[in-house]
């Protein structure tokens, strides 16, 4: 197993998370079986992070310093990661048109059975869903929508706040709760070319 | 007579209110801050008002708030008698041995003696001893009439755990009785003057022997077996709510604070400072008049002295979140094949050496 040197977790090198060294011999020695010396080691190092973390708390180091790695959630938040599979949202076009066919093949993979369209023609020829409803109540965030779409028309977003309700009437989301503009979801669309193949289709 | 009336209430008045108005809320905060800042969390911070959250403070606060406004609940098919009555015998030996223990020395103010310990027994130390038994009754009933297993096999196990210790504790005592040559507290205390004549540097074997035995005593990590939230839910308090789960809460906690006051007694030289005598420290004082400089002399020794309690809580607090728990083969090895046998060792060593001195 091999570890990439520039990968990080949590501000700590993967390297030096490593174990120093194995130990196969299960039986203690003399110096362990005394239990009293290891007692006080094991102190030592709790009692080290305690008062380094009592001067962060007075003095809080930034950066790849800081100890405690504790969001502070409503204040604080985690930038998502472009891979993280929020809410599903209907691309809007920059007309205000949603880009979405009605081809009907999301409603037919949704596991959850979360999705129902009902298709139409504009005057052009073109269609377009009359009604598109998510039932986010039953949506299980599975991403399956976004992979089969053929018109990269509902994508994952990042939004995870607020999808919690009360009232399960309130959590069935309309064609218009849905659309989000195309501006905002550029990140997300570059990404499903990239991991589903879909980059032979044009934006 | 009535000088002596008013000083007994007070010195009751203030071991009580520094036990439950200090010590109880305040460990449940250092036990929640403290275990954070040794696994590199931030601990419970959210309790405020008006938006002040004083470091977590509130929190105790909010906490007796939640307690006591919650049902009290009584499980059907329990011993209703015994379920109320457990608390109590739980939380009273941890309020009643704090009694015996003196906080300071003795002075002469304004020709009245001050002796600074609620009951100045003649059998300090055995009176704590039979008291803290008086704890095992509180868990065992808790556990046998709360018709719970969880509860019940908590139950056992304290009295396994319990009992067991409470022999290699009363051991290990011994020898430091027979080096001071009294079993009166203050008597005790007065003895570790001079700073290398504490129980610690006559009796090192026996200060790791007490300590680990009072910690199985109390019940806490690592010998947290009778209420191991991993195996048995909360063990002999599990179907406690409201206000008696509270009580055995502040009982622990209590117990904490007690064993940290036996333990400054009897090994931490008490309420004196070390390399610094209370004459000398008199004559520091000496600006404030007599009168003044003993009371002086009086304030300084009881800060000594609780400085050196929340030494030995924040000490018992870091070994309850250092070690691992126990299992029950190995408590009970530890304190019948180890603990017993070096106890007795060390009894022996110190009654030879203080025949040959």
């Amino acid at each position: 197993m091999s570890y990439k040197s520039n990968y990080i977790v949590g501000s700590i090198p993967l390297d030096r998370l490593k174990p120093k060294r194995v130990r196969k011999n299960i039986e203690l020695t003399l110096w362990e079986r005394l239990y009293v010396p290891e007692i006080i080691r094991g102190m030592y190092i709790t009692t080290r992070h305690l008062i380094i973390n009592l001067i962060g708390f007075v003095f809080p180091p930034q950066g790849k310093k800081r100890k405690i790695f504790t969001v502070y959630y409503p204040e604080e938040k985690l930038t998502i990661h472009v891979a993280y599979r929020g809410r599903p949202v209907l691309v809007q076009r920059e007309d205000g048109k949603e880009k979405c066919v009605a081809c009907g093949l999301c409603e037919r993979i949704c596991p959850a059975l979360a999705i129902s369209i009902v298709g139409g023609e504009r005057e052009n020829k073109e269609r377009y869903p009359v009604t598109y409803t998510l039932d986010m109540s039953r949506c299980v965030y599975c991403g399956l929508c976004e992979e089969v779409c053929p018109h990269e028309a509902i994508v994952m977003s990042d939004e995870y706040i607020g999808l919690a309700e009360y009232d399960r009437k309130n959590m069935i989301y309309p064609k218009e709760k849905l659309l989000v503009p195309i501006a905002k979801l550029k990140n997300r669309i570059e990404y499903v070319r990239k991991i589903y193949g879909k980059s032979n289709y044009e934006l | 007579m009535i000088a002596e009336l008013i000083e007994a209430i007070a010195k009751i008045l203030f071991v009580f209110g520094v036990n439950v108005g200090f010590f109880a809320p305040i460990l449940g905060w250092v036990e929640r801050k403290q275990s954070a800042a040794m696994q590199d969390r931030v601990g419970a911070n959210r309790a405020d008002i008006f938006g002040f959250t004083l470091i977590g403070l509130l929190h105790p606060l909010s906490d007796t708030i939640k307690l006591i406004t919650k049902e009290d609940f009584i499980p059907a098919g329990a011993n209703k008698f015994f379920h109320t009555l457990a608390p109590f015998i739980s939380l009273t030996p941890a309020l009643i041995t704090f009694a015996v223990i003196p906080f300071g020395g003795q002075y002469e103010i304004f020709g009245h003696r001050v002796n600074l310990v609620v009951a100045d027994l003649d059998v300090g130390i055995l009176f704590i001893f039979a008291f803290a038994s008086l704890a095992t009754y509180g868990v065992v009933l808790a556990g046998w009439s709360s018709n719970n297993n969880w509860s019940f096999l908590g139950g056992l196990r304290a009295a396994a755990q319990m009992l067991s210790y409470e022999v290699a504790m009363g051991f290990s005592i011994i020898g430091i009785i027979m080096v001071y040559g009294s079993l009166k507290l203050t008597e005790i205390g007065a003895m570790q003057a001079d700073f290398f004549r504490w129980g610690i540097f006559l009796q090192p074997i026996g200060f790791i022997l007490f300590l680990t035995c009072a910690i199985a005593e109390n019940k806490r990590a690592p010998f947290d077996i009778p209420e191991a939230e991993t195996e048995i839910v909360a063990g002999y308090f599990t179907e406690y709510s409201s206000m008696k789960f509270i009580m055995f809460w502040m009982g622990e906690f209590l117990e904490v604070v007690t064993i940290s006051g036996i333990v400054v007694t009897l090994f931490l030289g008490a309420w004196h400072l070390p390399f610094i005598s209370n004459e000398s420290l008199l004559s520091l004082f000496g600006f404030a008049g007599p009168n003044g400089s003993i009371i002086l002399l009086m304030l300084t020794n009881i800060a000594t002295f609780f400085g050196k309690i929340i030494f030995m809580i924040w000490f018992q607090m870091t070994i309850r979140w250092t070690l691992p728990r126990f299992r029950y083969d190995q408590i009970m090895k530890l304190g019948w094949k180890i603990l017993l046998p070096i106890s007795l060792i060390n009894i022996f060593i110190t009654g030879l050496v203080v025949l040959l001195k």
